[in-house]
């Protein structure tokens, strides 16, 4: 366990350890471009030298690659390392066109930040900066700026030792080096190409979905957790913030929808990373939305619909419920408490691998595409789903069950979302809120249990589940 | 005469290369001596010699050996660097030529030290020739048994793979060569961990330039005690010079370490071309400071002499410039190619070099302002050990050396909007 000092404090590393892993340890902050906890050391981007004492003087290089050793004296911040780190500023903003006005990366920028930091003069160059690309799809998805690119090749790394697709590469020399796809067309391919854009320290690599959409300032991350699979990464969904919020008119939609999605870092889950269909989070929960209740198909009061659902109950012999893996771990208790007791629970697949879709990987996707199946099962069971053929009520909590398979003659009460056709054929349908409208949690396959939070507020029609199953229990339960 | 000979030591005849006059001239006997030596104690030798680096940095070759732990079972690697990339440097051609056999024997003995039994030679995708030439004395050397099977007698076996290189100046940089040989772009590596200890595919590799390789020959036949008689005591042994630039005998010489300079160009080069006079000279290759023709008057051809100097005599590319050559155009030259060269890695040399690039063409196109004297100062500066490999000092070294000498014709040139010497860079009659 070697000891060193980093800036007059003597702290202990552990053996093996480069100043910069010794040091975010221990809280002391080395400014870094092209370094990522994640991916290996390329010590290109230069501006994480320290210095460190010696015999003769002060010397000074990169923290990144520097082995700790014992009795190290270590300064982030001489003389010297300024002077350093300034030149290196200088070098890196040489060719950058600094389009903050224009660029979407404007407010979260490193190259900003350590601008005012580090450098904070302008320009000693007199002589036109290079010219590159300024517009070069690097697939359907990613749009790169190649003036704005520092060339800290944290994205070419990204797709040689995470995503593993090899998707990108530098080509040319010097000043002209450009980041490129590779030819086969790999790169469009990865599922996790979209991790580029967050790992990019500056604005050159930008998502078409969130190009040009809003100033990143407007808008604020709620602690979230993906449905798209059992993996349940944890991600920050970005919404337009209240106080900023549109006020023209028929802007609702602006203002209540994600605009973007990106990882929310979590060791335990997903690491700094999630998947492509995480990112398009805002097009799998903007389907169109149930909103009104329905009895046999007809448009019925909230109220209305929850005496005759409760009539059903209250009625039933046999009643069978089918609840949601979709369903947070909240609406599964308050179903147990409710209703657990009255009814023969099953827990379904609400969704099935799309046609196209990666259905499983070795990084993090999961074959099981629904976020909440160890939750459900872990309070109802894992027993195969079979209706019984005696069952006179069948309550079907989320979509992807096929009614065919419901008995004849059985009175239906479904829960779902969204629009379906299935919903018409209930003898009472609910709209419920979905996982952008409350809090709640999902326990992903390995047993771990992540939080997310309430985004927008929901529609006047729409029912929380954790609310309904009370009511639906009778005098026990709402009355 | 330059002194004594050690590589340059017969006469080059149209077949003077192949193995049958290779052995003639008693080639591959040092072989059956070294295999009957312990591994350890060729590198004993290599170490006693003081043999120094020929690729630039005179980097003692013992001492890099000696990190290298020869471990049976363990892979190691050689390389022998044949790139011959800096600008001014055509030695190791030479020797690829007309040598190839002392080159391929050499190998086999510094593999047989470092416990390798995988070598590589990577060669400059430019030669032609010297490919030709040492890829015919591998196939020659495989035929006679010596290559690709247990050399009769001994249980030591050695392959050696020609690698032709894709045409970058850091594929000579040893980390970048190894990079390039694993079929990546030849991006040189951070240090630590030194190639010795993990380099080629991650195994412990010894990277030695093509001559310090061809000496190691000579030194196990002669014995280091031999070896260090010729030389100085601290440079021993030769040194392959080629000479180029406004001189009247262009070429390689073989010079003997300690051998006066001046005399060496007035009477062994034929003095400058045309009857001209020296203005300066680059010592070895473009990234060594230039001396002056006062400055080389006392100096001999040796390390000690010239360091202190504030030169190198780096890997023996010497360039000798005439009076009335402009030296911004000279700098503008040096400029655009380490621009051209730079491979983008790191940011210092990758941006630095396209910048002092500019900078002198907008000198050269008469717009230079004062203040770019400085700059090219200050990105010199910015670029001294800050860079991965060792280019971006070197194109700092180059400016800095002319800049410090010459500044009068780059202030004329900035106020004037011309050249203080028309711009010339030829040397007419």
């Amino acid at each position: 366990m070697p000891r060193l000092t980093i800036d007059g404090r003597e702290i202990e590393a552990k053996a093996g350890q480069t100043v910069m892993e010794a040091a975010r340890e221990h809280g002391i902050f080395i400014p870094y471009f092209c370094w990522h906890p994640q991916l290996s050391v390329p010590g290109n981007c230069r501006i994480c030298v320290v210095g460190v004492d010696d015999k003769g003087g002060e010397w000074v290089d990169i923290a990144c690659n520097m082995p700790v050793s014992e009795g190290m004296v270590v300064h982030t911040n001489s003389e010297k390392v300024r002077a350093r780190r300034k030149a290196t500023m200088q070098f890196i903003t040489l060719n950058h066109p600094v389009d903050c006005g224009i660029c979407d990366k404007a407010g979260e920028c490193t190259l900003q930040d350590y601008h005012y930091e580090y450098n904070g003069e302008r320009s000693v160059s007199v002589d036109a900066k290079v010219h590159a690309t300024k517009h070069h799809d690097l697939s359907e998805r990613i749009v790169l700026d190649n003036e704005r690119c520092i060339q800290c090749t944290r994205c070419v790394r990204f797709t040689r030792e995470v995503s593993k697709s090899n998707g990108l590469g530098m080509i040319s020399r010097a000043d002209h080096s450009l980041v490129r796809a590779a030819e086969d067309g790999s790169f469009g391919r990865d599922p996790y190409s979209d991790n580029v854009i967050d790992i990019c320290p500056v604005g050159a690599l930008l998502s078409r979905s969130f190009l040009h959409k809003a100033r990143v300032w407007y808008l604020k991350p709620t602690a979230s957790v993906c449905p798209g699979c059992s993996r349940g990464c944890t991600v920050n969904l970005w919404h337009r913030r209240p106080e900023w919020r549109l006020k023209a008119p028929g802007m609702r939609t602006a203002n209540e929808s994600i605009d973007r999605v990106t990882p929310l870092e979590n060791p335990a889950v997903n690491g700094p990373w999630i998947c492509n269909k995480g990112r398009d989070l805002a097009a799998l929960l903007g389907r169109a939305r149930a909103e009104v209740a329905m009895l046999k198909g007809r448009p019925a009061e909230l109220q209305g619909a929850i005496a005759r659902a409760r009539a059903l109950v209250a009625s039933a012999r046999r009643p069978v419920a089918v609840v949601s893996s979709w369903a947070s771990n909240e609406e599964l208790a308050a179903f147990k408490a409710s209703l657990g007791a009255r009814f023969a629970t099953f827990v379904k697949a609400d969704c099935q691998p799309e046609p196209g879709e990666v259905v499983e990987d070795a990084l993090l996707i999961r074959a099981d595409k629904n976020p909440n199946t160890a939750g459900a099962r872990a309070l109802f069971g894992d027993a195969p789903l079979a209706i019984p053929p005696d069952a006179d009520l069948v309550l079907v909590w989320g979509e992807g069950l096929d009614f065919g398979l419901i008995p004849p003659g059985a009175a239906i009460i479904h829960l779902n979302a969204w629009l379906a056709p299935e919903n018409g054929h209930a003898d009472v349908f609910f709209p419920v809120s979905i996982q952008t409208e409350r809090d709640g949690h999902y326990t992903n396959f390995a047993g771990v249990t992540s939080a997310f939070a309430k985004c927008f507020p929901k529609a006047a029609g729409v029912a929380d589940a954790a609310a309904l199953f009370p009511a639906l229990a009778g005098a026990g339960g709402g009355e | 005469m330059t002194g004594r000979k050690l590589i340059m030591n017969f006469e080059v005849t149209p077949t003077s290369h192949t193995l049958a006059e290779y052995k003639a001239r008693g080639g591959y006997a040092t072989l059956g001596k070294a295999l009957k030596m312990a591994p350890a104690d060729i590198t004993k030798e290599v170490t006693a010699s003081g043999l120094l680096g020929h690729g630039g940095a005179a980097f003692p070759v013992g001492r890099k050996w000696g990190v290298m732990k020869p471990n049976p079972g363990e892979i190691h690697y050689l390389c022998a660097n044949a790139d011959e990339g800096e600008p001014g440097t055509f030695k190791d051609r030479w020797i690829l030529e007309n040598a190839p056999h002392l080159l391929v024997e050499s190998m086999l003995i510094t593999s047989y030290a470092l416990g390798v039994r995988h070598a590589f030679v990577y060669i400059r995708g430019e030669f032609d020739l010297p490919y030709r030439r040492i890829q015919g004395a591998i196939d020659e050397a495989y035929a006679a048994g010596l290559l690709g099977k247990p050399v009769p007698g001994t249980d030591f076996a050695l392959d050696i793979v020609v690698y032709r290189g894709a045409g970058s100046y850091v594929c000579g940089e040893a980390s970048g060569l190894i990079t390039s040989i694993e079929g990546r772009k030849p991006y040189p590596r951070n240090r630590p961990p030194r190639l010795t200890v993990r380099g080629l595919f991650q195994k412990p590799t010894v990277i030695n330039n093509v001559e310090s390789l061809a000496n190691i020959t000579g030194i196990i036949r002669m014995g280091a005690e031999e070896f260090r008689k010729v030389g100085t005591a601290k440079s021993p042994g030769t040194q392959l010079v080629s000479i180029s630039g406004h001189i009247a005998k262009p070429g390689v010489y073989e010079v003997e370490y300690g051998y006066p300079w001046v005399k060496f160009l007035d009477e062994d080069c034929g003095g400058m071309l045309h009857g001209a006079k020296l203005k300066c000279v680059v010592p070895g290759g473009i990234s060594t400071k230039v001396l002056t023709r006062a400055e080389i008057e006392p100096l001999t051809l040796c390390h000690e002499s010239v360091n202190p100097a504030g030169s190198g005599l780096g890997s023996g590319g010497m360039i000798a410039i005439a009076e009335g050559t402009c030296m911004v155009r000279f700098l503008q030259v040096l400029l655009r190619f380490y621009h051209h060269e730079s491979c983008g890695q790191c940011t210092p040399c990758r941006e630095g070099m396209g910048w002092m690039h500019k900078i002198i063409d907008r000198i050269v196109a008469g717009k230079g302002v004062p203040e770019d004297i400085e700059r090219l100062y200050a990105i010199s500066e910015a670029n001294d050990g800050t860079t991965i490999c060792g280019m971006g000092d070197a194109a700092g070294y180059a400016t800095v050396g002319i800049l410090n000498k010459y500044r009068d014709e780059f202030e004329y040139w900035i106020a004037n909007g011309r050249s203080k010497l028309d711009g010339r860079l030829e040397c007419r009659a």
